[in-house]
């Protein structure tokens, strides 16, 4: 088999008989030629690719290319960053905090994000108004509370009782409206006038009283 | 040290089998980045940002035979992020690669030396002028010398992609070694 492809043979010939039947080889060449710089084909194939590289001198040069490509792109592996890089790395690693754990990393990342501050004011702002706009026996029919959060759910209903007392009471000594009797405030400035005036303090009106006159 | 000995002392945050690590590896992820940015500073910023993340994460580095393609998969993640962000900046004249990579010649005659040395640079230039997807195979397989499996897993693709993509990489790279006169 070596010595018939071996044989010297008319080019010319060559080529136009492969033209007028299998075509060109090179295409075929181009698919082995790879394994064929690596070494990789098998001892017949090697040799058949051998016999087309010796009377191919376009397939012969891009064999001896990759060849030369695959002995010179190892060397490109590594580069020198530098007398100093370790240095910086070491700095930038080993003064560095440790790592937080994976929930504290989260909350961090959720607390650094710009628009925090405005969902939280928001948030506020929507239980602000569902704490004061809402009664709380209309809280407590349109939610049924689990029987496990029963004593948290009771002691929120105080909460708000105790607040809505509160307001009642802050309202009654600021506010005075028509057709009721003045809170507190209103009978110390009325003695506050009466002594600084010189004169007798005008009688004291009766206390608030949550009685209603006829 | 090997670095099957190494490995557990860097994930138990031993300082001085850190710089060990870093020692060993620097060469290849500032090697790696550079080829991709083309810029020594670049490189060099990205190669630290590279063990600032493997530091933080230091529990996950895989055992011996893995570690090179772990920290080589971390490194082109990092070079492709700052590709993106750096889409629009025009390039920068940078230094060669003769004086980056030890490309320095065995070869005691002068001639030979500089024969060797030139042949060197003609590579460099042919694998920059790649299409991206071909000079990064040719970065991970060729130049770093993972394995398909490797970079199939680092790339998202099939092996058997990975496998014609080499060969059609190396064709591209032998042509444009032939165009410029080194084909034998």
């Amino acid at each position: 088999m070596e010595d018939r492809f071996k044989r010297p043979a008319d080019a010319d010939l060559t080529e136009a008989i492969l033209a007028r039947t299998s075509g060109s080889p090179c295409a075929r060449m181009r698919e082995l030629a790879c394994d064929f710089a690596d070494g990789a084909l098998d001892a017949e194939r090697r040799m058949l690719a051998q016999a087309h590289l010796d009377h191919c001198p376009g397939c012969a040069a891009l064999v001896a290319a990759l060849g030369a490509s695959a002995a010179v792109l190892p060397r490109f592996a590594e580069a020198d960053p530098g007398p100093w890089f370790t240095q910086q790395v070491l700095r930038a690693t080993v003064w560095a905090p440790r790592p937080a754990s994976r929930a504290r990393a989260w909350w961090g990342k959720l607390m650094r994000r710009p628009r925090i501050a405005l969902e939280a004011a928001y948030l506020g702002t929507l239980a602000g108004f569902a704490g004061f706009s809402l009664p709380p026996a209309s809280l407590a029919k349109a939610w049924r509370v689990p029987a496990a959060v029963q004593p948290l759910a009771a002691s929120a209903r105080n909460l708000l009782h105790a607040e809505q007392r509160t307001a009642q009471a802050v309202a009654g000594i600021f506010v005075s409206p028509q057709g009721r009797p003045p809170g507190v405030v209103q009978r110390f400035l009325a003695k506050l006038r009466a002594w600084l005036g010189g004169g007798e303090p005008a009688e004291a009106p009766p206390r608030p009283s949550h009685q209603t006159h006829d | 040290m090997d670095l099957e000995q190494l490995i557990p002392w860097v994930r138990r945050g031993d300082e001085l089998a850190w710089e060990a690590f870093v020692r060993r590896f620097q060469g290849r992820v500032f090697g790696l980045a550079y080829h991709y940015t083309g810029h020594v500073e670049d490189a060099r910023d990205l190669a630290q940002e590279v063990f600032v993340r493997v530091y933080q994460n230091l529990a996950s580095i895989p055992d011996g035979p893995g570690c090179l393609g772990w920290i080589l998969r971390i490194t082109r993640n990092a070079c492709i992020d700052h590709l993106r962000r750096a889409k629009a900046r025009p390039p920068l004249g940078d230094l060669a690669a003769e004086t980056l990579f030890d490309l320095r010649s065995p070869e005691p005659d002068p001639e030979t030396a500089h024969l060797e040395a030139s042949r060197n640079a003609a590579v460099h230039r042919a694998l920059g002028e790649l299409t991206d997807l071909n000079r990064e195979i040719i970065l991970l397989k060729d130049i770093q010398g993972l394995s398909l499996d490797e970079i199939a897993a680092i790339l998202e693709v099939p092996v058997g992609t990975v496998k014609s993509r080499s060969h059609r990489a190396r064709l591209e790279l032998a042509e444009k070694l032939v165009a410029v006169g080194m084909g034998g």
